[in-house]
C-alpha cells in the first residue's frame, strides 16, 4: 500500500465516519438526558431516509398515518392524565391538534412541490415527531426504572420499528437525488460533495450540542434531569418535557443523517441497523456522555473500517465491533472512577 | 371463500368425470409453492404463471388427455414442503409434481420424491437441487444455475483476452455461491483470480474494496451481487479510477440495476436470461417465438411489463410436465399409478429441444438442468438499456 492509497482510505474513512456521527450524537443526547441507551436510534435514520424518498417521489408518505395514529393514542393518555391531576383538558388537546395540522400541511405541501428543502423539512419533522411519541409510550410509564429496563424497552421499540419500515415501504431500494452530485478531488481521493455535507452537519451539530449543554441554562437543566431526577423536579425542571424534547431532537438528528446518506447508498428498510450499531461503537468512545469525544470516536470507527475493509473485506464488521474492547479498556483505565458514581 | 372452493372442487370433479366419460385419461400435477412466508414475492409471479398455463391448457380441446392441478402453499418452510409433497404422493395420487420455490425446500423434498418415484420439477436456482443426478433421479429444475452463467461469462472473458479476474461479491449465500462457482471454473478456463472482496447490502461505503480490487490490477472485474449493492460497487470502481471491463452475474439483470446506477453502470456487461433480450434474438431462434408468446399472454392477463424471471421458471416447470404427459400418452403405454409415475419420469428425462419461456431444454440421465449455451446471453448497458452482445 502506498501513501496515496493510505490518504484516500483515511479521507474516505472520515467521511464515512461522519455518517455514523449524527446517530452517535443522538445516542449521547438521549442517554445524557433520559439514561436510555436507545437501540432504536438507527431506525429513525431509516425512517428519515424512506420518508424523504417517498415525499421526493411525490407520494404522501404512509408514515404520516402511523404518526397520526400513535399521536391519537398519546393524546388519550395525556387527556386521562390531565383529568387525573384535575388540569385543563384543553391544553393537551390544542397542542396535539396544532402539531397534527402542521405536520399534515407540511407533508401535503411537500408531496406536491418539487422543493427539496421543503421535502427534507417535512420528513425531518415527521420522524422527529415520532421521538416524543416513542418516549411517551415506552419511557414515561417506567419513571426511575433502571438502565437495563429502559434498554430492554428500546430493544422492543426497534423490534417494532424495523418490521414497520418493511411493512410501509417494502423491500425495494428507493433512489433519492442528492443535494449536489458534484465531486471534489482532494489529492488522490475523490469525494462526493454529499459526503462533505454529512461531515459538516456532524461537526456543526456536535458544536451546537456541546455549547448548548455546557453554557446554556436549558442545557444545564437537561443534564440535571438525568443526574438526579427527583432533585431536578424539586428545582422546577419539568422532567417529562425534557425527555420528550431530547427524543424529538435525537429522532430529528438521526433522520437528517438518513436523508443525507440516502442519495449515496439508496434508502431501504434495513439501512439503519448497522449504522446505528457503528454509531454506538463511536459513542462508547465518549462514554455515551461527551459530544466531542463521540465525534472523535465515529471518525476512529470510520477510518478503522476503511482500512479493515481494504485489508480483509470479509471481516470488516468484525474488526469494527472488536474495536469496542480496547475502547472499553481505555475508558475503564482513565475514566473508571467516573463510572462508580452511577 | 369456502363456497368458491366447494364450487371449484365440484367443477373439477365434474370435469374429471366428463373427461372419464369421454374416455380421456386424467393426470394430476401437484404444485407446491411458497405463496406465503419469506419467499412469497418470488412465488407470486410463479403462481400467476401457473394459473395462466392452467387457463391456456383448459382452452385447448385437441389434447388426448386431461390435466388436473392440485396446489398447496408451503409457507416458505421446507418441513411443510415435505409434508405437502408426501400428501400429494400418498393421498392425492399426483402423477408429477412441481415443487418448490426455494432451494432449501427443493433439497428437502428430493428424498420424498425419490422414495415415492414421482418426478419433481423445482423452480429453485441452486445446482445442488439436482446433484448428483445418479442419486436424484426424480429431481429436475428449470432455472439457469450460477454455474452455467459464470461458465459462459468466463468463456466470453477468455475469448476477449482476459487473463486475470477480480471477484467482488455479497457476503451472503448468494454471493458465496457465486464465489464457489467462480473459484471452481476460472482455472479450467485459463483465468487467474487475483483478488476476492466482500460487501453487504447494508454497507454505507464500498471505496476500500474498490481500491483493493484496482490495486490487484485485474484484466476484468466480476461482481456477483444484486442491486442496490451491485450498482453501488460498480460506481465505486469507476470512482477510484478503474478503467477495465466490469462483468455482472444474473442478479444484476433487473431494471433497478440501471435506475440506481444511472450513468455510472453504462458499459457494464451483465449475464441475463433470454426473457430480457428475446426481442433482439435472430428471427429463426425458437426462443423468440416461445418467449414472445408467453410474454404476450402473461402481460395481457396481468398487465404490461409484468412478465419476469420467476414467472417463466414456473411456467416451464408446468409446461415440461405436460409435455412429458403428452409424449407418454402418444406412446400408448398403460399401467397403474406407480408404473405411470416411473414412465412419466423416463419420458421427462427424454425431453428434447423443448423451447420454453426460460430457454431450450434437453434433459439427459446426467443433466437434469437441461439448459445449454443457447439459453445464456450477455448484455451490455447502453443508454440505460440491456443490449444483447452479438457474438
Amino acid at each position: 500500500m502506498d501513501s496515496s492509497t493510505a490518504i484516500f482510505l483515511g479521507l474516505d474513512g472520515i467521511t464515512n465516519g461522519a455518517v455514523y456521527a449524527l446517530v452517535a450524537l443522538s445516542l449521547v443526547l438521549v442517554y445524557t438526558t433520559t439514561r436510555v441507551v436507545n437501540v432504536a436510534q438507527g431506525d429513525f435514520l431509516t425512517f428519515g431516509a424512506l420518508a424523504f424518498a417517498s415525499l421526493a417521489a411525490g407520494t404522501l408518505t404512509p408514515l404520516l398515518y402511523v404518526v397520526l395514529g400513535i399521536g391519537a393514542v398519546c393524546l388519550v393518555i395525556d387527556l386521562r392524565r390531565a383529568r387525573a391531576y384535575k388540569r385543563s383538558l384543553l391544553a393537551p388537546l390544542v397542542r396535539y391538534l396544532a402539531a397534527a395540522i402542521i405536520l399534515c400541511a407540511l407533508v401535503f405541501a411537500a408531496s406536491h412541490s418539487h422543493s427539496m428543502p421543503l421535502q427534507m423539512l417535512a420528513a425531518l419533522l415527521l420522524v422527529a415527531a415520532m421521538g416524543p411519541l416513542v418516549y411517551q409510550l415506552t419511557v414515561e410509564p417506567n419513571p426511575g426504572a433502571s438502565i437495563v429496563v429502559l434498554l430492554t424497552c428500546s430493544v422492543g421499540v426497534t423490534l417494532i420499528l424495523q418490521p414497520l419500515g418493511l411493512l410501509l415501504w417494502g423491500t425495494e431500494s428507493l433512489t433519492v437525488n442528492p443535494i449536489s452530485d458534484a465531486r471534489v478531488s482532494l489529492g488522490p481521493a475523490d469525494l462526493a460533495v454529499q459526503s462533505l455535507l454529512i461531515l459538516s452537519a456532524a461537526v456543526v451539530m456536535t458544536l451546537a450540542l456541546f455549547v448548548f449543554f455546557r453554557h446554556s441554562l436549558y442545557g444545564k437543566a437537561l443534564r440535571a434531569a438525568s443526574i438526579n431526577r427527583e432533585g431536578a423536579l424539586y428545582c422546577g425542571v419539568p422532567v417529562g418535557t425534557v425527555g420528550r424534547l431530547s427524543y424529538f431532537i435525537a429522532a430529528g438528528m438521526s433522520a437528517l443523517g438518513g436523508m443525507l446518506l440516502a442519495p449515496l447508498v439508496t434508502a431501504h428498510y434495513e439501512m439503519g441497523f448497522i449504522v446505528g450499531i457503528k454509531g454506538f461503537v463511536g459513542a462508547v468512545t465518549g462514554g455515551l456522555v461527551t459530544y466531542p469525544l463521540s465525534l472523535v470516536g465515529v471518525f476512529l470507527v470510520g477510518i478503522f473500517e476503511s482500512f479493515s475493509a481494504f485489508f480483509s473485506s470479509a471481516f470488516r464488521d468484525a474488526w469494527v465491533f472488536a474495536l469496542v474492547i480496547p475502547i472499553l479498556l481505555w475508558r475503564n483505565a482513565y475514566h473508571g472512577d467516573e463510572l462508580d458514581e452511577h | 371463500m369456502k363456497v368458491s372452493k366447494l364450487i371449484s372442487g365440484a367443477i373439477l370433479m365434474v370435469g374429471g368425470a366428463m373427461a372419464q366419460a369421454q374416455g380421456l385419461p386424467v393426470f394430476k400435477i401437484g404444485v407446491v409453492t411458497a405463496s406465503t412466508g419469506a419467499a412469497a414475492t418470488i412465488a407470486a409471479p410463479a403462481n400467476a404463471a401457473i394459473e395462466l398455463y392452467r387457463e391456456q391448457l383448459a382452452a385447448r380441446k385437441d389434447l388426448p388427455f386431461k390435466v388436473e392441478f392440485i396446489q398447496y402453499d408451503d409457507a416458505s418452510d421446507p418441513t411443510k414442503s415435505v409434508n405437502n409433497v408426501r400428501k400429494l404422493i400418498q393421498e392425492d395420487g399426483a402423477a408429477m409434481i412441481v415443487c418448490c420455490t426455494t432451494t432449501p425446500s427443493s433439497l428437502a423434498v428430493a428424498k420424498v420424491s425419490e422414495a415415492g418415484h414421482v418426478s419433481t420439477i423445482a423452480m429453485a436456482s441452486g445446482a445442488a437441487v439436482v446433484e448428483p443426478p445418479a442419486e436424484k433421479r426424480y429431481m429436475f429444475k428449470t432455472p439457469v444455475t450460477d454455474r452455467l452463467m459464470i461458465g459462459h461469462t468466463l468463456d466470453y472473458m477468455a475469448k476477449h483476452g482476459v487473463k486475470t479476474v477480480a471477484f467482488l461479491g455479497l457476503e451472503d449465500a448468494y454471493g458465496e455461491g457465486g464465489w464457489d462457482e467462480l473459484k471452481a471454473l476460472a482455472g479450467k478456463k485459463g483465468i487467474k483470480i487475483v483478488s476476492s472482496e466482500r460487501f453487504a447490502r447494508a454497507d454505507t461505503n464500498f471505496t476500500p474494496q474498490a481500491l483493493k480490487t484496482m490495486q490487484a490490477k485485474p484484466d476484468a472485474v466480476y461482481i456477483h451481487a444484486i442491486p442496490p449493492s451491485a450498482s453501488l460497487v460498480h460506481e465505486a470502481l469507476k470512482r477510484v479510477g478503474y478503467k477495465g471491463p466490469i462483468y455482472h452475474g444474473a442478479g444484476s439483470a433487473t431494471t433497478a440495476f440501471v435506475t440506481i446506477g444511472k450513468a455510472a453502470v453504462e458499459g457494464a456487461i451483465v449475464g441475463v436470461m433470454p426473457i430480457t433480450v428475446y426481442r433482439e434474438l435472430a428471427a429463426d431462434n425458437p426462443l423468440r417465438k416461445s418467449i414472445g408468446d408467453f410474454v404476450k399472454a402473461y402481460d395481457a392477463k396481468y398487465g404490461e411489463g409484468k412478465a419476469e424471471m420467476f414467472a417463466v421458471q414456473a411456467y416451464d416447470a408446468v409446461g415440461l410436465s405436460v409435455d412429458a404427459i403428452r409424449r407418454y400418452v402418444a406412446s400408448g403405454k398403460k399401467g397403474d399409478l406407480e408404473q405411470t409415475r416411473k414412465d412419466l419420469r423416463d419420458e421427462l428425462e427424454k425431453t428434447h429441444e423443448y423451447a420454453g419461456a426460460v430457454g431450450i431444454f434437453n434433459f439427459t440421465p446426467t443433466d437434469h438442468v437441461g439448459l445449454d449455451e443457447r439459453t445464456l446471453f450477455l448484455t451490455q448497458i447502453k443508454n440505460g438499456q440491456f443490449r444483447l452482445i452479438k457474438e
